[in-house]
C-alpha cells in the first residue's frame, strides 16, 4: 500500500517534471520566434525609413527641378511676356501686365510653385514692394506668394519693360531685373 | 495496444504545432509586406516618372520660335494616360498617369499628376518606349499657351498634300515619326493625314479636322489644327474648353493693362471690346463655337496693331 502511494507520488512528480520541461521548450521557442519576428520588423522599419527619406529627397529635387526649369521659361509665358508690345525682345517681362497679375487670386495654384518675385537690379530700389502708386520707384514685385513651406529659389535675368509718359511723349522703359521662382516643399 | 500505437502515430506535440503556426504567420507576413513594399516602390517610381515627364515639358515653352521638339525614352514599355478635366478650378486640369507592362498585363503605376498650366494633345492612351513631344504656341489673337503634342515612336504620321507652311514646319522639326509624303513613302501602318478629299485616316479641311467621324473645329494659328490631328476628339474638346478659360483670364489681364495705360496717356479704340471678348471666351465649351469669337479676336488684333500703345 505504502509502495503504491510512493509509486503514484513518483509518477506524479515525473509527470510535472516532463510538463515543465515541455513548457520551458515552448517558452524558449516562442521567445526565439518573437525575437526573429522583432528582428524582421526592425529591419523592415529601417528599410522603410531609409526608403522614405530618399523619397522625400526625390520629391524635393523634383520640385526644385520644376522651379529651375520654370524660371528659365516663365518670361515667355503669356501672363508675363512682352509679346510685341515693346518690339521683339526675348526674356522680356511686361511690368504693366505683371502688376495686374499680382492682384489675381485665380493664379495662386496655376504655376505650381510657392513664390514668384521680380526684383529690379538696375536701378536698385531695395526691398520696396511695388503697388500702383509707387510703381516707378519700387524695387520688388511680388507676383505670387503662397503661405507654404518653401525650397531654395531659382532665378534668371530679365528685362522689365513698361510704357512711360514724358512731356506727352509715350516711350518704352526697360529696366534690368531678376525673376525669382521658389518651389513648394511638399514633404 | 494497436489502437494506442495508431493514436501515437498521428500525435503532433504542441511545440511543433506552435512552431508551424507561428512560422507560417511570419512567412505570410513577410510575403505580404514584401509585396506591399514592391507595390509602394512601383508606385513611387511611376509617380516620379510621371512628374518628370511633366517637368521635362517646361523647356518646351516657346519664345519667338514657332515650334519646338524633344523626345524621351524610358527603360520599359509604358502607357501614358492623358486625361483632361475642364471642370476643376478656374483653368481646368491636365492629368497624366502611367501604366507598365508586367506579366503581359498593363498595371497602373504611380499616382496621377495634375498641372493647371499644361495642355497635352494626344490619344487617351499613348503606348511605347520612346515618345516625341513637340510644342507650338496658340495665339488667339495674343499668345494663350504652348500646346504640347505627344506621340509615340510606334505611330508614324504621314502628311499628304499638306500646304507649304505645314510641309516646311514638319521638315524643320525633323521629328522622326512625322513624314511629309512626296519626299518619302508612308510606312505600312502609318496614320495618313490628307489636306484634300482623299481616303485617309484623318482629313483636314479649311477650319476643321475630320477624325473618327467627328468634326474638330480649329481657329487662330495652325496650332489647334495640329492639336486636332494628334489628339482624340474628347481630349481635343476638353482642352479647347480649358484654353478658352485661359484666353478669358489673359484677356482680362490685358483689359486691366489697358486701363493702366489709359491713365498714363495712351489712347485705345477698344472700348469695352476686350472685356466682352473675355466674357465670350469663358462661355466657349466646344470647338464648334470657336468661330463665334474668331471675328472678335481678329478685330481686337487689328485694333491693337493700329493703337498708339501696343497691348501685346
Amino acid at each position: 500500500m505504502v509502495n503504491k502511494i510512493k509509486n503514484r507520488k513518483f509518477s506524479q512528480y515525473n509527470f510535472f517534471s516532463k510538463n515543465r520541461k515541455g513548457q520551458m521548450r515552448i517558452q524558449q521557442m516562442s521567445f526565439m520566434l518573437m525575437a526573429v519576428t522583432l528582428f524582421f520588423v526592425l529591419v523592415g522599419i529601417f528599410v522603410l525609413v531609409m526608403r522614405f527619406s530618399g523619397l522625400k529627397d526625390t520629391a524635393k529635387t523634383l520640385e526644385e527641378e520644376n522651379a529651375m526649369l520654370l524660371v528659365s521659361k516663365l518670361a515667355n509665358s503669356p501672363e508675363f511676356s512682352c509679346e510685341n508690345a515693346f518690339g521683339a525682345l526675348s526674356n522680356c517681362i511686361d511690368a504693366d501686365k505683371v502688376m495686374a497679375l499680382a492682384s489675381r487670386e485665380e493664379y495662386q495654384e496655376f504655376f505650381g510653385v510657392a513664390k514668384i518675385e521680380i526684383r529690379k537690379i538696375y536701378p536698385d530700389n531695395g526691398n520696396i514692394a511695388c503697388n500702383e502708386e509707387n510703381y516707378e520707384t519700387c524695387g520688388l514685385i511680388k507676383v505670387l506668394e503662397r503661405n507654404v513651406k518653401t525650397l531654395p529659389s531659382s532665378s534668371t535675368f530679365v528685362s522689365l519693360c513698361r510704357k512711360e509718359i514724358h512731356e506727352n511723349l509715350i516711350y518704352d522703359k526697360c529696366e534690368m531685373a531678376k525673376l525669382i521662382v521658389t518651389g513648394e516643399d511638399k514633404t | 495496444m494497436e489502437k494506442r500505437k495508431k493514436r501515437g502515430y498521428l500525435e503532433i506535440s504542441f511545440g511543433w504545432l506552435f512552431a508551424i503556426i507561428v512560422g507560417a504567420t511570419i512567412i505570410f507576413l513577410a510575403i505580404y509586406f514584401s509585396t506591399r513594399l514592391i507595390n509602394i516602390e512601383r508606385t513611387t517610381t511611376g509617380t516620379e516618372t510621371t512628374k518628370e515627364i511633366g517637368i521635362l515639358t517646361n523647356p518646351l515653352e516657346t519664345g519667338f520660335e514657332s515650334a519646338k521638339t524633344s523626345s524621351f525614352t524610358l527603360p520599359l514599355e509604358i502607357k501614358i494616360y492623358n486625361q483632361c478635366d475642364n471642370y476643376s478650378g478656374i483653368f481646368g486640369e491636365q492629368k497624366i498617369s502611367l501604366s507598365e507592362k508586367s506579366f503581359n498585363q498593363w498595371k497602373k503605376t504611380g499616382m496621377e499628376i495634375s498641372f493647371e498650366n499644361k495642355y497635352f494633345f494626344s490619344d487617351d492612351e499613348v503606348e511605347g518606349k520612346t515618345f516625341h513631344v513637340f510644342s507650338k504656341q496658340f495665339n488667339f489673337p495674343f499668345k494663350i499657351a504652348d500646346l504640347i503634342f505627344l506621340t509615340s515612336s510606334l505611330n508614324t504620321y504621314c502628311f499628304v498634300n499638306s500646304p507649304e507652311e505645314v510641309q516646311q514646319e514638319i521638315s524643320n522639326l525633323n521629328q522622326e515619326n512625322l513624314k511629309v509624303i512626296g519626299d518619302e513613302e508612308c510606312p505600312q501602318g502609318g496614320i495618313t493625314i490628307c489636306f484634300d478629299t482623299g481616303e485617309c485616316d484623318i482629313n483636314v479641311a479649311s477650319n476643321y479636322v475630320r477624325k473618327e467621324n467627328k468634326r474638330l473645329y480649329f481657329e487662330g494659328n495652325i496650332a489647334l489644327m495640329y492639336a486636332a490631328i494628334f489628339s482624340s476628339p474628347e481630349i481635343y474638346e476638353c482642352q479647347v474648353s480649358r484654353l478658352m478659360k485661359r484666353t478669358s483670364e489673359i484677356a482680362s489681364l490685358y483689359d486691366d493693362k489697358k486701363d493702366t495705360l489709359s491713365d498714363r496717356g495712351c489712347t485705345f479704340d477698344f472700348e469695352a471690346n476686350i472685356a466682352s471678348f473675355s466674357n465670350l471666351a469663358r462661355g466657349i465649351t466646344s470647338s464648334s463655337s470657336l468661330n463665334e469669337i474668331k471675328t472678335k479676336a481678329d478685330n481686337l488684333d487689328n485694333l491693337n496693331k493700329m493703337g498708339e500703345c501696343l497691348l501685346w
